[in-house]
Protein backbone atom coordinates (compact mmCIF):
# COMPACT_ATOMS: atom_id res chain seq x y z
CA UNK A 1 0.00 0.00 0.00
CA UNK A 2 0.76 3.20 -0.77
CA UNK A 3 -0.68 4.85 2.46
CA UNK A 4 -3.48 5.92 0.70
CA UNK A 5 -7.20 4.63 1.05
CA UNK A 6 -7.75 2.72 -1.51
CA UNK A 7 -10.88 3.56 -3.91
CA UNK A 8 -13.82 1.54 -3.75
CA UNK A 9 -16.08 0.01 -6.42
CA UNK A 10 -17.90 3.10 -6.75
CA UNK A 11 -14.98 5.27 -6.35
CA UNK A 12 -13.85 3.27 -9.57
CA UNK A 13 -16.79 3.41 -11.61
CA UNK A 14 -17.89 6.76 -10.72
CA UNK A 15 -14.39 7.78 -12.83
CA UNK A 16 -14.85 5.90 -15.87
CA UNK A 17 -17.79 7.95 -16.46
CA UNK A 18 -15.46 10.65 -17.46
CA UNK A 19 -13.92 7.99 -19.90
CA UNK A 20 -16.62 8.47 -23.27
CA UNK A 21 -17.26 5.99 -26.09
CA UNK A 22 -16.23 8.55 -28.82
CA UNK A 23 -18.47 7.17 -31.61
CA UNK A 24 -21.30 6.75 -29.68
CA UNK A 25 -20.70 9.95 -27.66
CA UNK A 26 -21.38 8.11 -24.04
CA UNK A 27 -19.27 7.30 -21.08
CA UNK A 28 -17.87 3.25 -21.13
CA UNK A 29 -19.66 2.54 -18.13
CA UNK A 30 -23.61 3.22 -18.44
CA UNK A 31 -22.86 2.10 -22.06
CA UNK A 32 -22.25 -1.44 -20.20
CA UNK A 33 -18.37 -1.94 -21.30
CA UNK A 34 -17.04 -3.10 -17.94
CA UNK A 35 -17.68 -6.17 -17.16
CA UNK A 36 -16.36 -6.82 -14.17
CA UNK A 37 -14.69 -5.09 -11.07
CA UNK A 38 -12.25 -6.53 -8.25
CA UNK A 39 -10.21 -4.38 -6.42
CA UNK A 40 -7.93 -5.59 -3.37
CA UNK A 41 -5.69 -3.40 -1.32
CA UNK A 42 -5.31 -0.95 -3.91
CA UNK A 43 -4.78 -3.84 -6.42
CA UNK A 44 -7.52 -3.20 -9.56
CA UNK A 45 -8.65 -6.32 -12.23
CA UNK A 46 -10.88 -4.69 -14.89
CA UNK A 47 -12.44 -6.56 -17.28
CA UNK A 48 -14.38 -4.71 -20.31
CA UNK A 49 -15.54 -5.12 -23.42
CA UNK A 50 -15.69 -2.67 -26.65
CA UNK A 51 -18.78 -2.25 -28.87
CA UNK A 52 -17.49 -4.02 -31.85
CA UNK A 53 -14.04 -6.07 -32.20
CA UNK A 54 -11.50 -3.98 -34.05
CA UNK A 55 -12.89 -0.82 -33.13
CA UNK A 56 -10.22 1.73 -34.15
CA UNK A 57 -10.36 3.35 -30.67
CA UNK A 58 -9.52 0.25 -28.64
CA UNK A 59 -6.31 1.49 -27.80
CA UNK A 60 -7.46 4.95 -27.05
CA UNK A 61 -10.00 3.79 -24.53
CA UNK A 62 -8.22 1.15 -23.06
CA UNK A 63 -5.09 3.75 -22.48
CA UNK A 64 -8.13 6.04 -20.92
CA UNK A 65 -9.72 3.72 -18.57
CA UNK A 66 -6.05 3.14 -17.01
CA UNK A 67 -4.80 7.07 -16.88
CA UNK A 68 -8.36 7.68 -15.03
CA UNK A 69 -8.46 4.76 -12.82
CA UNK A 70 -4.40 5.89 -11.93
CA UNK A 71 -5.47 9.10 -11.12
CA UNK A 72 -7.60 7.94 -8.35
CA UNK A 73 -5.83 7.88 -4.79
CA UNK A 74 -4.64 4.55 -3.38
CA UNK A 75 -4.32 2.29 -6.89
CA UNK A 76 -1.24 0.43 -6.36
CA UNK A 77 -1.97 -1.72 -9.07
CA UNK A 78 -3.82 -1.91 -12.28
CA UNK A 79 -5.07 -4.85 -14.64
CA UNK A 80 -7.01 -4.42 -17.62
CA UNK A 81 -8.49 -7.22 -19.67
CA UNK A 82 -10.35 -6.51 -22.55
CA UNK A 83 -12.83 -10.05 -23.48
CA UNK A 84 -15.00 -10.92 -26.64
CA UNK A 85 -17.18 -12.96 -24.74
CA UNK A 86 -20.53 -12.53 -24.16
CA UNK A 87 -20.40 -9.96 -27.13
CA UNK A 88 -21.51 -6.66 -26.24
CA UNK A 89 -25.49 -5.47 -27.14
CA UNK A 90 -26.76 -2.28 -26.77
CA UNK A 91 -29.05 -4.30 -23.88
CA UNK A 92 -26.51 -4.39 -21.77
CA UNK A 93 -26.63 -0.48 -21.64
CA UNK A 94 -27.67 1.45 -18.13
CA UNK A 95 -31.62 2.48 -18.08
CA UNK A 96 -29.95 6.02 -18.21
CA UNK A 97 -28.28 5.47 -21.76
CA UNK A 98 -31.32 3.32 -23.40
CA UNK A 99 -33.20 6.20 -22.89
CA UNK A 100 -30.61 8.67 -24.42
CA UNK A 101 -30.73 6.46 -27.25
CA UNK A 102 -34.06 5.87 -27.97
CA UNK A 103 -33.45 1.95 -27.00
CA UNK A 104 -37.14 0.22 -24.93
CA UNK A 105 -35.52 -1.28 -21.74
CA UNK B 1 -5.48 -10.95 -31.49
CA UNK B 2 -6.67 -7.78 -31.51
CA UNK B 3 -4.69 -4.97 -33.13
CA UNK B 4 -5.94 -1.26 -33.65
CA UNK B 5 -4.21 1.08 -35.67
CA UNK B 6 -4.92 3.80 -37.13
CA UNK B 7 -4.14 4.08 -40.81
CA UNK B 8 -1.83 7.02 -40.64
CA UNK B 9 -2.36 7.79 -44.54
CA UNK B 10 -6.28 7.48 -45.07
CA UNK B 11 -6.97 11.17 -44.71
CA UNK B 12 -4.31 12.18 -47.50
CA UNK B 13 -6.52 9.56 -50.07
CA UNK B 14 -9.12 11.10 -48.83
CA UNK B 15 -8.15 14.61 -49.73
CA UNK B 16 -7.15 13.59 -52.97
CA UNK B 17 -9.91 11.60 -53.76
CA UNK B 18 -11.75 14.73 -53.64
CA UNK B 19 -9.63 16.96 -55.14
CA UNK B 20 -9.38 14.65 -58.45
CA UNK B 21 -13.52 14.22 -58.02
CA UNK B 22 -13.85 17.91 -57.92
CA UNK B 23 -11.50 18.08 -61.15
CA UNK B 24 -13.86 15.78 -63.17
CA UNK B 25 -16.79 17.79 -62.48
CA UNK B 26 -15.12 20.95 -63.73
CA UNK B 27 -14.31 19.05 -66.83
CA UNK B 28 -18.20 18.61 -67.12
CA UNK B 29 -19.18 21.66 -66.04
CA UNK B 30 -16.49 22.88 -68.33
CA UNK B 31 -18.60 20.55 -71.32
CA UNK B 32 -15.27 18.95 -72.21
CA UNK B 33 -17.37 15.47 -71.56
CA UNK B 34 -20.95 14.61 -70.48
CA UNK B 35 -22.34 11.12 -70.20
CA UNK B 36 -23.26 10.75 -74.25
CA UNK B 37 -19.70 11.79 -75.09
CA UNK B 38 -17.69 9.27 -77.18
CA UNK B 39 -16.19 6.92 -75.12
CA UNK B 40 -12.87 7.53 -77.35
CA UNK B 41 -12.63 11.11 -76.59
CA UNK B 42 -9.67 12.05 -74.86
CA UNK B 43 -12.15 14.73 -72.34
CA UNK B 44 -14.59 11.73 -71.90
CA UNK B 45 -11.30 9.18 -71.03
CA UNK B 46 -10.28 11.13 -68.99
CA UNK B 47 -12.94 12.78 -66.63
CA UNK B 48 -13.38 8.78 -66.09
CA UNK B 49 -10.35 7.81 -65.26
CA UNK B 50 -10.38 10.99 -62.89
CA UNK B 51 -13.43 9.26 -61.58
CA UNK B 52 -12.83 5.80 -61.09
CA UNK B 53 -9.18 6.17 -60.47
CA UNK B 54 -8.79 9.38 -59.15
CA UNK B 55 -11.74 9.60 -57.09
CA UNK B 56 -13.63 6.19 -56.30
CA UNK B 57 -10.45 4.23 -56.16
CA UNK B 58 -8.02 6.52 -53.66
CA UNK B 59 -11.43 6.88 -51.58
CA UNK B 60 -12.29 3.15 -51.43
CA UNK B 61 -8.45 2.22 -50.61
CA UNK B 62 -8.06 4.80 -47.95
CA UNK B 63 -11.06 3.57 -46.58
CA UNK B 64 -9.88 0.15 -46.51
CA UNK B 65 -7.02 0.87 -45.29
CA UNK B 66 -8.82 2.12 -42.12
CA UNK B 67 -11.73 -0.70 -42.00
CA UNK B 68 -10.08 -3.93 -43.24
CA UNK B 69 -7.95 -3.65 -39.76
CA UNK B 70 -11.56 -3.54 -38.46
CA UNK B 71 -13.01 -5.71 -40.06
CA UNK B 72 -10.54 -8.66 -39.82
CA UNK B 73 -8.75 -7.17 -36.51
CA UNK B 74 -5.54 -7.73 -37.94
CA UNK B 75 -3.07 -4.85 -38.78
CA UNK B 76 -2.39 -4.06 -42.51
CA UNK B 77 0.32 -5.78 -43.94
CA UNK B 78 2.53 -2.22 -43.80
CA UNK B 79 1.53 1.18 -43.21
CA UNK B 80 4.41 2.24 -45.40
CA UNK B 81 3.03 0.51 -48.51
CA UNK B 82 -0.11 2.32 -48.05
CA UNK B 83 1.71 5.41 -48.88
CA UNK B 84 3.60 4.24 -51.70
CA UNK B 85 -0.03 2.74 -53.06
CA UNK B 86 -0.93 6.24 -52.79
CA UNK B 87 1.89 8.18 -54.90
CA UNK B 88 1.61 5.31 -57.46
CA UNK B 89 -1.66 5.36 -57.85
CA UNK B 90 -2.04 9.45 -58.35
CA UNK B 91 1.53 9.37 -59.86
CA UNK B 92 0.37 7.19 -62.88
CA UNK B 93 -2.84 8.09 -63.01
CA UNK B 94 -1.63 11.79 -64.04
CA UNK B 95 0.60 9.91 -66.74
CA UNK B 96 -2.57 8.10 -68.06
CA UNK B 97 -4.31 11.15 -68.49
CA UNK B 98 -1.40 12.62 -70.55
CA UNK B 99 -1.38 9.66 -72.58
CA UNK B 100 -4.90 10.01 -73.20
CA UNK B 101 -4.21 13.84 -74.85
CA UNK B 102 -1.31 11.57 -76.72
CA UNK B 103 -3.89 8.69 -78.54
CA UNK B 104 -6.24 11.63 -78.82
CA UNK B 105 -3.52 13.29 -80.92
CA UNK B 106 -3.70 16.64 -79.11
CA UNK B 107 -0.40 15.63 -77.97
CA UNK B 108 0.76 12.49 -79.92
CA UNK B 109 4.61 12.81 -78.33
CA UNK B 110 2.62 11.55 -75.09
CA UNK B 111 0.85 8.69 -75.95
CA UNK B 112 3.48 6.43 -74.05
CA UNK B 113 2.70 7.87 -71.05
CA UNK B 114 -0.60 6.11 -71.48
CA UNK B 115 0.68 2.51 -71.17
CA UNK B 116 3.65 3.57 -68.87
CA UNK B 117 1.05 5.80 -66.20
CA UNK B 118 -1.25 2.32 -66.35
CA UNK B 119 2.35 0.54 -65.16
CA UNK B 120 2.57 2.99 -62.29
CA UNK B 121 -1.35 2.29 -61.46
CA UNK B 122 -1.00 -1.24 -61.66
CA UNK B 123 1.96 -1.11 -59.35
CA UNK B 124 0.22 0.94 -56.51
CA UNK B 125 -2.52 -1.11 -56.93
CA UNK B 126 -0.56 -4.51 -56.36
CA UNK B 127 0.93 -3.09 -53.85
CA UNK B 128 -2.41 -2.18 -52.22
CA UNK B 129 -3.90 -5.97 -53.24
CA UNK B 130 -0.95 -7.26 -50.76
CA UNK B 131 -1.28 -4.73 -47.98
CA UNK B 132 -4.95 -5.46 -47.69
CA UNK B 133 -4.52 -9.22 -48.49
CA UNK B 134 -2.50 -10.45 -45.56
CA UNK B 135 -4.94 -9.53 -42.61
CA UNK B 136 -7.60 -10.52 -45.16
CA UNK B 137 -6.21 -14.16 -45.59
CA UNK B 138 -5.25 -14.13 -42.02
CA UNK B 139 -8.36 -13.18 -40.32
CA UNK B 140 -10.30 -16.60 -38.77
CA UNK B 141 -12.96 -16.71 -39.07
CA UNK B 142 -13.51 -14.99 -42.56
CA UNK B 143 -16.47 -12.49 -41.71
CA UNK B 144 -19.22 -11.87 -44.75
CA UNK B 145 -17.61 -8.08 -44.81
CA UNK B 146 -14.01 -9.39 -45.14
CA UNK B 147 -15.04 -12.26 -48.11
CA UNK B 148 -16.81 -9.64 -49.70
CA UNK B 149 -14.07 -7.16 -49.89
CA UNK B 150 -12.19 -9.91 -51.12
CA UNK B 151 -14.32 -10.91 -54.23
CA UNK B 152 -13.68 -7.31 -54.96
CA UNK B 153 -9.72 -7.26 -54.82
CA UNK B 154 -10.62 -10.36 -57.04
CA UNK B 155 -12.48 -7.96 -59.55
CA UNK B 156 -10.15 -5.46 -58.91
CA UNK B 157 -7.24 -7.39 -60.75
CA UNK B 158 -9.60 -8.01 -63.25
CA UNK B 159 -10.79 -4.66 -64.24
CA UNK B 160 -6.77 -3.40 -63.92
CA UNK B 161 -5.77 -6.29 -66.12
CA UNK B 162 -9.03 -5.36 -68.89
CA UNK B 163 -7.58 -2.20 -68.22
CA UNK B 164 -3.69 -2.35 -69.31
CA UNK B 165 -5.35 -4.34 -72.43
CA UNK B 166 -7.11 -1.48 -73.67
CA UNK B 167 -3.97 0.97 -73.34
CA UNK B 168 -1.91 -1.67 -74.77
CA UNK B 169 -4.18 -1.43 -77.43
CA UNK B 170 -4.88 1.69 -77.93
CA UNK B 171 -0.82 3.28 -77.71
CA UNK B 172 0.20 0.48 -80.01
CA UNK B 173 -2.61 -0.82 -82.45
CA UNK B 174 -0.76 -2.26 -85.16
CA UNK B 175 1.45 -4.24 -82.27
CA UNK B 176 -1.23 -6.31 -81.05
CA UNK B 177 -3.68 -6.73 -84.45
CA UNK B 178 -5.48 -9.74 -82.81
CA UNK B 179 -6.47 -7.94 -79.47
CA UNK B 180 -7.93 -4.95 -81.04
CA UNK B 181 -10.99 -6.66 -80.29
CA UNK B 182 -10.74 -6.65 -77.23
CA UNK B 183 -11.94 -2.64 -77.11
CA UNK B 184 -15.94 -3.92 -77.85
CA UNK B 185 -15.08 -5.11 -74.03
CA UNK B 186 -15.51 -1.74 -72.55
CA UNK B 187 -19.02 -2.47 -71.17
CA UNK B 188 -17.58 -5.24 -69.19
CA UNK B 189 -14.39 -3.53 -67.67
CA UNK B 190 -16.64 -0.79 -66.99
CA UNK B 191 -18.88 -3.82 -65.26
CA UNK B 192 -15.78 -5.39 -63.08
CA UNK B 193 -14.54 -2.22 -61.95
CA UNK B 194 -18.15 -0.92 -61.11
CA UNK B 195 -19.88 -3.85 -60.04
CA UNK B 196 -17.39 -6.71 -59.17
CA UNK B 197 -14.92 -4.26 -57.66
CA UNK B 198 -16.64 -1.39 -56.45
CA UNK B 199 -20.14 -2.80 -55.31
CA UNK B 200 -19.06 -5.93 -53.84
CA UNK B 201 -16.56 -3.73 -51.72
CA UNK B 202 -19.29 -1.25 -51.22
CA UNK B 203 -21.59 -3.85 -49.99
CA UNK B 204 -19.37 -5.69 -47.80
CA UNK B 205 -18.11 -2.50 -46.04
CA UNK B 206 -21.69 -1.52 -45.18
CA UNK B 207 -22.35 -4.80 -43.90
CA UNK B 208 -19.67 -3.87 -41.07
CA UNK B 209 -20.30 0.10 -41.13
CA UNK B 210 -23.73 0.27 -41.04
CA UNK B 211 -24.57 -2.31 -37.91
CA UNK B 212 -21.69 -0.83 -36.46
CA UNK B 213 -23.06 2.67 -36.43
CA UNK B 214 -26.75 2.41 -36.16
CA UNK B 215 -26.44 -0.86 -33.49
CA UNK B 216 -27.72 -3.32 -35.33
CA UNK B 217 -27.38 -6.72 -35.87
CA UNK B 218 -24.37 -7.40 -37.41
CA UNK B 219 -24.80 -11.06 -38.67
CA UNK B 220 -26.07 -10.73 -41.58
CA UNK B 221 -27.18 -14.61 -42.16
CA UNK B 222 -28.49 -16.49 -45.08
CA UNK B 223 -29.60 -13.68 -46.84
CA UNK B 224 -25.95 -11.61 -46.32
CA UNK B 225 -24.45 -14.90 -48.16
CA UNK B 226 -27.13 -15.13 -51.15
CA UNK B 227 -26.01 -11.79 -51.59
CA UNK B 228 -22.16 -12.30 -51.58
CA UNK B 229 -22.54 -15.28 -53.86
CA UNK B 230 -25.19 -14.18 -56.24
CA UNK B 231 -23.52 -10.94 -56.71
CA UNK B 232 -19.84 -12.46 -57.07
CA UNK B 233 -21.45 -15.55 -59.00
CA UNK B 234 -23.47 -12.79 -61.64
CA UNK B 235 -20.36 -10.45 -61.91
CA UNK B 236 -18.00 -13.59 -63.25
CA UNK B 237 -20.75 -14.78 -65.31
CA UNK B 238 -21.38 -11.20 -66.98
CA UNK B 239 -17.96 -10.12 -67.26
CA UNK B 240 -16.63 -13.40 -68.62
CA UNK B 241 -19.38 -14.14 -71.27
CA UNK B 242 -19.94 -10.94 -72.71
CA UNK B 243 -15.71 -10.94 -73.21
CA UNK B 244 -16.28 -14.13 -74.96
CA UNK B 245 -18.88 -12.96 -76.81
CA UNK B 246 -16.87 -10.50 -78.63
CA UNK B 247 -14.95 -13.46 -80.49
CA UNK B 248 -17.37 -16.40 -80.31
CA UNK B 249 -21.17 -14.38 -80.11
CA UNK B 250 -23.25 -17.62 -80.47
CA UNK B 251 -26.43 -18.21 -78.54
CA UNK B 252 -25.29 -20.01 -75.34
CA UNK B 253 -22.75 -17.09 -74.28
CA UNK B 254 -24.86 -14.89 -74.71
CA UNK B 255 -27.30 -16.05 -72.34
CA UNK B 256 -24.83 -16.53 -70.06
CA UNK B 257 -24.39 -13.15 -70.16
CA UNK B 258 -27.84 -12.33 -69.61
CA UNK B 259 -28.08 -14.66 -66.80
CA UNK B 260 -25.07 -13.25 -65.23
CA UNK B 261 -27.17 -9.91 -65.55
CA UNK B 262 -30.63 -11.45 -64.19
CA UNK B 263 -27.93 -12.83 -61.18
CA UNK B 264 -26.77 -9.16 -60.42
CA UNK B 265 -29.72 -7.79 -60.53
CA UNK B 266 -31.37 -10.22 -57.95
CA UNK B 267 -28.33 -9.93 -56.15
CA UNK B 268 -28.79 -5.99 -55.96
CA UNK B 269 -32.25 -7.07 -54.76
CA UNK B 270 -31.41 -8.87 -52.00
CA UNK B 271 -29.13 -6.43 -50.80
CA UNK B 272 -31.21 -3.63 -50.54
CA UNK B 273 -33.42 -5.48 -49.31
CA UNK B 274 -31.42 -6.74 -46.28
CA UNK B 275 -30.03 -3.09 -46.00
CA UNK B 276 -33.67 -2.20 -45.36
CA UNK B 277 -33.86 -4.97 -42.74
CA UNK B 278 -30.76 -3.11 -40.89
CA UNK B 279 -32.46 0.11 -40.90
CA UNK B 280 -35.49 -1.68 -39.56
CA UNK B 281 -33.39 -3.54 -36.63
CA UNK B 282 -30.94 -0.92 -35.28
CA UNK B 283 -31.15 0.07 -31.98
CA UNK B 284 -30.59 3.57 -32.46
CA UNK B 285 -33.54 5.15 -33.10
CA UNK B 286 -32.00 8.44 -34.49
CA UNK B 287 -30.22 7.62 -37.79
CA UNK B 288 -27.14 10.13 -38.21
CA UNK B 289 -27.00 12.00 -40.93
CA UNK B 290 -24.45 10.11 -42.76
CA UNK B 291 -26.52 7.08 -42.68
CA UNK B 292 -29.49 9.27 -43.23
CA UNK B 293 -28.09 10.31 -46.93
CA UNK B 294 -26.58 7.05 -47.85
CA UNK B 295 -30.10 5.83 -48.09
CA UNK B 296 -30.18 8.31 -51.26
CA UNK B 297 -27.42 6.39 -52.47
CA UNK B 298 -29.34 2.95 -52.16
CA UNK B 299 -32.35 4.64 -53.66
CA UNK B 300 -29.94 5.44 -56.76
CA UNK B 301 -28.72 1.87 -56.68
CA UNK B 302 -31.72 0.63 -56.82
CA UNK B 303 -33.01 2.63 -59.50
CA UNK B 304 -29.81 2.20 -61.69
CA UNK B 305 -30.54 -1.47 -61.65
CA UNK B 306 -34.13 -0.97 -61.87
CA UNK B 307 -33.54 1.34 -65.34
CA UNK B 308 -31.29 -1.22 -66.64
CA UNK B 309 -34.16 -3.89 -66.25
CA UNK B 310 -36.20 -1.92 -68.19
CA UNK B 311 -33.78 -0.78 -71.05
CA UNK B 312 -32.60 -4.23 -71.70
CA UNK B 313 -36.17 -5.37 -71.98
CA UNK B 314 -37.12 -2.67 -75.07
CA UNK B 315 -33.68 -3.64 -76.04
CA UNK B 316 -32.14 -0.04 -75.22
CA UNK B 317 -29.35 -0.66 -73.18
CA UNK B 318 -26.67 0.43 -75.33
CA UNK B 319 -28.43 4.00 -75.23
CA UNK B 320 -28.97 4.50 -71.23
CA UNK B 321 -25.46 2.67 -70.70
CA UNK B 322 -23.58 6.18 -70.10
CA UNK B 323 -26.82 6.78 -67.91
CA UNK B 324 -26.33 4.30 -65.73
CA UNK B 325 -22.41 4.34 -65.37
CA UNK B 326 -23.42 7.95 -64.24
CA UNK B 327 -25.53 6.73 -61.93
CA UNK B 328 -23.90 4.43 -59.92
CA UNK B 329 -20.79 6.60 -60.01
CA UNK B 330 -22.09 9.44 -59.10
CA UNK B 331 -25.52 8.11 -57.36
CA UNK B 332 -24.73 5.07 -55.83
CA UNK B 333 -20.47 5.01 -55.05
CA UNK B 334 -19.96 8.68 -55.03
CA UNK B 335 -23.22 9.40 -52.61
CA UNK B 336 -21.96 6.38 -50.09
CA UNK B 337 -18.86 8.38 -50.11
CA UNK B 338 -19.44 11.26 -49.37
CA UNK B 339 -21.71 10.24 -46.91
CA UNK B 340 -19.67 7.74 -45.33
CA UNK B 341 -16.89 10.78 -45.45
CA UNK B 342 -19.19 12.90 -42.58
CA UNK B 343 -18.71 10.30 -40.42
CA UNK B 344 -14.90 8.82 -41.59
CA UNK B 345 -13.54 12.15 -41.24
CA UNK B 346 -14.32 13.60 -38.06
CA UNK B 347 -13.94 9.85 -36.12
CA UNK B 348 -9.93 10.35 -37.23
CA UNK B 349 -10.14 13.75 -36.48
CA UNK B 350 -11.58 12.89 -33.04
CA UNK B 351 -8.94 9.78 -32.43
CA UNK B 352 -5.87 11.80 -33.54
CA UNK B 353 -7.03 15.06 -31.47
CA UNK B 354 -8.68 14.00 -28.20
CA UNK B 355 -7.93 10.24 -28.30
CA UNK B 356 -4.66 10.77 -26.26
CA UNK B 357 -6.42 13.10 -23.74
CA UNK B 358 -9.11 10.34 -23.21
CA UNK B 359 -9.36 9.77 -19.52
CA UNK B 360 -7.13 12.49 -18.68
CA UNK B 361 -9.55 15.86 -19.27
CA UNK B 362 -12.97 16.59 -20.84
CA UNK B 363 -13.00 15.43 -24.46
CA UNK B 364 -15.82 16.23 -27.41
CA UNK B 365 -17.74 13.48 -28.56
CA UNK B 366 -17.22 12.74 -32.42
CA UNK B 367 -20.56 14.23 -33.55
CA UNK B 368 -19.52 17.28 -31.89
CA UNK B 369 -16.73 17.95 -34.78
CA UNK B 370 -19.59 18.19 -37.60
CA UNK B 371 -22.74 20.41 -37.76
CA UNK B 372 -25.67 18.37 -39.33
CA UNK B 373 -27.17 22.09 -40.38
CA UNK B 374 -24.49 23.20 -42.18
CA UNK B 375 -23.86 19.86 -44.22
CA UNK B 376 -27.25 18.91 -44.84
CA UNK B 377 -28.17 21.38 -47.61
CA UNK B 378 -24.97 20.21 -49.41
CA UNK B 379 -26.34 16.69 -49.27
CA UNK B 380 -29.80 17.63 -50.64
CA UNK B 381 -28.14 19.87 -53.44
CA UNK B 382 -25.62 17.07 -54.75
CA UNK B 383 -28.76 13.97 -54.47
CA UNK B 384 -31.38 16.68 -56.18
CA UNK B 385 -28.66 17.60 -58.35
CA UNK B 386 -27.36 13.92 -59.38
CA UNK B 387 -30.88 12.95 -60.15
CA UNK B 388 -31.78 15.88 -62.50
CA UNK B 389 -28.76 15.11 -64.09
CA UNK B 390 -29.38 11.77 -64.48
CA UNK B 391 -33.15 12.68 -66.29
CA UNK B 392 -31.39 15.24 -68.47
CA UNK B 393 -28.88 12.42 -69.45
CA UNK B 394 -31.59 9.83 -70.26
CA UNK B 395 -33.12 12.28 -72.66
CA UNK B 396 -30.23 13.08 -74.16
CA UNK B 397 -30.40 17.08 -72.86
CA UNK B 398 -26.61 18.08 -72.67
CA UNK B 399 -27.09 21.56 -71.54
CA UNK B 400 -29.91 20.37 -68.94
CA UNK B 401 -27.17 17.99 -67.61
CA UNK B 402 -24.37 20.47 -67.51
CA UNK B 403 -26.78 22.74 -65.46
CA UNK B 404 -27.87 20.21 -63.05
CA UNK B 405 -24.43 19.34 -62.58
CA UNK B 406 -23.61 22.78 -61.19
CA UNK B 407 -25.00 22.21 -57.80
CA UNK B 408 -23.50 18.65 -57.30
CA UNK B 409 -20.04 20.46 -57.86
CA UNK B 410 -20.52 23.22 -55.81
CA UNK B 411 -22.04 21.00 -53.24
CA UNK B 412 -19.17 18.47 -53.65
CA UNK B 413 -16.63 21.55 -52.42
CA UNK B 414 -19.36 22.53 -49.77
CA UNK B 415 -18.94 19.64 -48.23
CA UNK B 416 -14.84 19.15 -48.67
CA UNK B 417 -15.23 22.14 -47.04
CA UNK B 418 -17.22 20.25 -44.21
CA UNK B 419 -14.82 17.61 -44.03
CA UNK B 420 -11.98 19.93 -43.65
CA UNK B 421 -13.45 21.55 -40.35
CA UNK B 422 -14.20 18.70 -39.21
CA UNK B 423 -10.61 17.27 -39.77
CA UNK B 424 -9.67 20.80 -38.19
CA UNK B 425 -12.21 20.57 -34.71
CA UNK B 426 -13.38 23.89 -36.13
CA UNK B 427 -17.01 23.02 -34.48
CA UNK B 428 -15.86 21.42 -31.19
CA UNK B 429 -17.28 22.60 -28.40
CA UNK B 430 -20.17 24.84 -30.31
CA UNK B 431 -22.74 21.73 -31.56
CA UNK B 432 -25.80 22.97 -29.39
CA UNK B 433 -25.96 19.29 -27.76
CA UNK B 434 -22.65 19.17 -27.11
CA UNK B 435 -21.59 18.23 -22.89
CA UNK B 436 -19.93 21.06 -20.81
CA UNK B 437 -16.46 19.28 -21.34
CA UNK B 438 -16.57 19.44 -24.91
CA UNK B 439 -15.49 23.19 -24.26
CA UNK B 440 -12.23 21.38 -23.87
CA UNK B 441 -10.01 22.57 -26.74
CA UNK B 442 -7.89 20.34 -29.16
CA UNK B 443 -4.50 19.16 -28.18
CA UNK B 444 -3.34 19.74 -31.51
CA UNK B 445 -3.96 22.26 -33.27
CA UNK B 446 -2.97 22.00 -36.47
CA UNK B 447 -1.94 18.60 -37.14
CA UNK B 448 -0.85 16.94 -40.53
CA UNK B 449 -3.08 15.30 -42.66
CA UNK B 450 -1.25 12.34 -41.98
CA UNK B 451 -1.72 10.33 -38.56
CA UNK B 452 1.16 10.93 -35.92
CA UNK B 453 1.94 7.45 -34.53
CA UNK B 454 3.75 9.35 -32.14
CA UNK B 455 0.92 10.12 -30.01
CA UNK B 456 -0.25 8.07 -27.21
CA UNK B 457 -1.20 5.26 -26.83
Amino acid sequence: MNGLVAPDADAITDALRDVIDPELGYNIVDLGLIYALAIEDGRVALTMTMTTPGCPAQDYLLAGVEDRIRQLPGVVDLQVEVVWEPPWTPQRMSPLAKAQFGIPD
Amino acid sequence: MITNRLSRWTPLFFLLALVNFVGAQALVLAGVTWPATSLGAAGTLIAIHLLVIGWLLLLVLGALFQFVPVITTLPLGSQAAALVCLVAVEGGLLGMLAGFLGVAGVAPRLAWLLPAGGGVVTTGISIAIWNLGVPLARARPRSLPGRMVTTGLAFLVATVTLGLLFGSVLAAPAAMPGLAPILGGVGEHALAGLGGWFTLTAMGVSYKLLPMFMLAPEDRGALGRWVHVVGATGFTLAVLAGLAAIWLPIAVIVDLRRAGDLAIGLAVALYLWDVRRIYRDRKRVSIELHNGVAIGAFAFLGVAVALAAIAAAVHRLDAVAPSLVFLIVFGWLGGLGIAQLYKIVPFLAWLVRYGGRLGRGPVPRVQDLVRDGAALPWFIAYQVGVSCAAIAAVMHRPVAFRIAMTPVAIATIGLAVEYWRAWHATYAGTAPNAPPAAAAGPVTKHPSLLINRGDRP
